[in-house]
């Protein structure tokens, strides 16, 4: 009891510590920014995103109707939280601290940027700063692009990363893409991440034993490792590049959990012959009622 | 049954005092008149309390999202399984060649007819749209235990009508020239179900023949009945449910509450019918010892049915039996154990304990019981799903039955009492012919008073 009584003491306090100490943000994520600017349509998506996550303790903005913990989760309309920087709060929501969960696993780069959307939506004073521009060795494009397709003469595939500068278009070299396959729920890494050549380019073996659909087709998906640098670039390409595999529909076969036309035929000969069997019975006593009337008017 | 007739007992001076015991009930009296109408004034009440159903749907009732099946779906359990008591005494204890039974038969038939019959109706008041009922025939999927219940149940009933009309084609002939203290519409109505008769060899064989096709198909009938009612449950893997032995648990349950149901109108016929010649406390002696049987077998089967899951405690199974031993519903199920089947089983122990008195006070008890532990079956496994409760009112989590619902139920239990007192008061209750051939067949052997 005395050991637990002082645990629980230390615990206490150990918020109350916590509270004390400032939150640091380091100084390169303090200054990230967005790459998309925030639109009605992000907010949006941030408030539902809010809602679901982070109301349960923050409250609703504005109305200080925050969950009573040590320390206290700010109000989002307070000054407290909005004198953040964007890099600063997008930092503190993904990592945490003590009470206040890590959201990096739970919610991806753009959402959390979403989610700050919609809390800059409190602060009246607040103008958005974009990232600046991409750049890859020093140069800055406009927009960059990737391009999936099968890589010929090879069994795999080959993703081609070209920026573009006005009119200029231009490989661009060593940056890490990631590549995935669509499955049933999500998608799954293929290989390891690979730098794109002095072309451009990033080669990606495809193993064999990749499943696809019944006519071998998978879903790919091509993607840049550095999401917040770039925002989300991505090349999507439907490959007949898998092992064919037919995997009957679970309401193809006679089976008891399929509709009424399709029930087994084992339950179907004996369901029937035991109703026709009973019911010819019932049926060959009825007639019997009438032999036994007929005998009457005999005597 | 023996497949042979002597009808030498036709001829027999015995056979005219025997018609004339049991046919001198037989008509509209008074008290009928009195009985039948309050009845109907009680049926009346519980169809207005119909109407409010049809006319707001079910939420008149206490039936919400997690409880779904409560009073209505207990009581169709409960209905089907007393109905089984005519397949357990005619059938099984007839064709074994046990001459006691004979008198009972019809008792035991009566309440199978009146018992199957409303048990259909008793589905149809669960359904919120009740004129949807075709449907599960025009788009029947045979997969379904609810489509071959509805087949077993039509079935069964079919099987003890006729069983009942066959039965009684040769008291039929016997009595419809003795009945002029009835009204002329009866007398008619007895002429028609005597389909001719006129006692020839040729007609006992015909009828003796079908009447044991009837014995044997009724028996397998009657086990699919219950056996599949328990399936609606088993099939399913809700704790409680989720049970290999809830068939034979389910069949054993019904003969003690038929039992039960059999003993209660014996003792009416008995003494309301003075026909105590016929049915003796010799009979009641046999019949406590038959509802001892069942019910050291029904009790051998919540053994296993209870103990063998509380030995393994699984989580969810943990839970429910819990609820039942010391939680919700501890209450319900200790009573009902105790009062409904350890208690009356040592009673019946004691021969003092088997006269028709103390007979008619432990049989009622029993049935009372048996109906609220297809409640105790129903209920708890619906109270107690797998994923939380969430995102409903209160009030909807646990399941409190409404008047409505429980007038609707009483409506019932109404209908099956009155299709019994039509049948026990306007024909011969006690078989006239088969009493008539066996006295007449064993002249010596004088019933017991």
């Amino acid at each position: 009891m005395y050991r637990f009584s002082l645990f629980s003491l230390l615990f206490l306090c150990s918020g109350w510590l916590v509270a004390q100490t400032p939150w640091e943000t380091p100084a390169d994520r303090k200054a990230k920014l967005s790459t998309v600017a925030f639109t009605e349509q992000g907010q949006t998506l941030g408030k539902e995103l809010y809602q679901t996550n982070c109301k349960s303790c923050h409250g609703d903005p504005g109305k200080n109707n925050v969950i009573r913990l040590v320390p206290l989760p700010p109000d989002p309309a307070s000054v407290q939280l909005q004198q953040n920087s964007d890099g600063s709060l997008h930092y503190k929501i993904s990592e945490g601290r003590g009470l206040m969960p890590a959201f990096k696993n739970v919610l991806s780069a753009e959402y959390i940027w979403d989610v700050i959307s919609y809390l800059r939506t409190y602060n009246k004073d607040y103008k958005q700063q974009l990232a600046v521009k991409p750049t890859a060795g020093g140069e800055v494009f406009d927009k960059v692009d990737l391009k999936l397709e099968r890589d010929s003469g090879h069994s795999g595939v080959v993703v081609q990363l070209t920026g573009m500068k006005g009119a200029l278009v231009k490989p661009i070299p060593g940056l890490e893409v990631k590549l995935f396959a669509r499955r049933y729920f999500g998608f799954q890494v293929v290989g390891k991440p690979v730098d794109t050549n002095a072309e451009g380019m990033a080669r990606f073996e495809i193993p064999k034993s990749l499943p696809g659909d019944s006519s071998g087709n998978v879903l790919l998906v091509a993607q840049l490792s550095d999401e917040e640098l770039f925002g989300p670039v991505k090349a999507e390409s439907l490959l007949a590049i898998g092992l064919p595999v037919y995997r009957p529909p679970l309401n193809e076969q006679r089976a008891l959990w399929n509709v009424g036309q399709k029930a087994p035929i084992w339950l179907l000969i004996v369901y029937l012959s035991v109703v026709f069997i009973v019911w010819g019975f019932i049926f060959f006593i009825l007639f019997q009622l009438r032999a036994i009337f007929k005998l009457g008017e005999l005597k | 049954m023996a497949s042979e007739v002597n009808t030498k007992f036709l001829q027999d001076k015995r056979l005219d005092r025997i018609a004339t015991d049991i046919l001198r009930p037989v008509g509209v009296d008074r008290s009928f008149l009195i009985w039948m109408s309050s009845l109907a004034m009680l049926l009346l009440v519980c169809m207005y309390a119909y109407y409010i159903q049809l006319d707001k749907g079910l939420i008149v009732t206490g039936l919400r999202d997690y409880v779904s099946w409560g009073m209505y779906i207990s009581n169709f359990v409960f209905f089907v399984a007393t109905s089984l008591v005519g397949m357990l005494i005619s059938s099984v204890l007839g064709m074994m060649g046990y001459k006691w039974v004979k008198p009972i038969g019809r008792i035991a038939e009566i309440i199978a007819v009146a018992f199957s019959a409303v048990a259909g109706l008793v589905i149809v008041s669960d359904m919120g749209r009740p004129e949807r009922l075709p449907y599960v025939l025009m788009y029947a999927r045979i997969q379904s235990p609810i489509l071959w219940d509805v087949t077993v149940v039509t079935t069964y009933m079919t099987l003890s009508i006729l069983l009942y009309v066959f039965t009684m084609i040769p008291d039929m002939a016997i009595s419809k020239n003795r009945i002029g203290h009835a009204p002329v519409w009866l007398q008619k109505t007895y002429d028609l179900l005597s389909f001719n008769f006129q006692h020839t060899p040729g007609q006992y064989k015909i009828l003796m023949k079908s009447i044991r096709i009837l014995l044997i198909l009724i028996v397998p009938t009657a086990f699919a009945i219950h056996t599949v009612t328990s399936w609606l449950f088993a099939v399913t893997t809700r704790p409680g449910w989720d049970s290999t032995i809830f068939g034979p648990y389910f069949l054993t349950g019904a003969f003690v509450a038929g039992s039960a149901a059999v003993i209660i109108l014996m003792y009416v016929v008995r003494n309301s019918y003075k026909l105590s010649r016929y049915i003796t406390a010799e009979h009641f002696d046999k019949m406590g010892k038959l509802l001892f049987l069942v019910s050291i077998v029904y009790f051998y089967f919540n053994l296993n049915e209870y103990l063998v899951p509380a030995y393994k405690m699984k989580t969810f199974e943990a839970h429910h039996l819990k609820e039942l031993f010391v939680g919700e519903f501890a209450f319900m199920f200790w009573s009902i154990q105790l009062s409904g089947l350890i208690i009356p089983m040592i009673l019946l122990l004691f021969k003092p304990m088997r006269k028709p008195f103390p007979m008619l006070l432990i049989a009622s008890v029993v049935l009372i019981a048996s109906w609220f532990k297809r409640l105790l079956i129903v209920v708890p496994t619906m109270e107690g799903p797998f994923l939380p409760k969430q995102n409903v009112p209160d009030a909807w989590m646990v399941y409190h039955p409404t008047i409505v619902e429980s007038a609707i139920t009483l409506g019932t239990i109404t209908l099956a009492v009155m299709i019994i007192s039509v049948l026990m008061k306007l024909f011969p209750v006690i078989p006239i012919w088969e009493i008539a051939e066996e006295e007449s067949a064993h002249p010596d052997q004088q019933p017991v008073e």
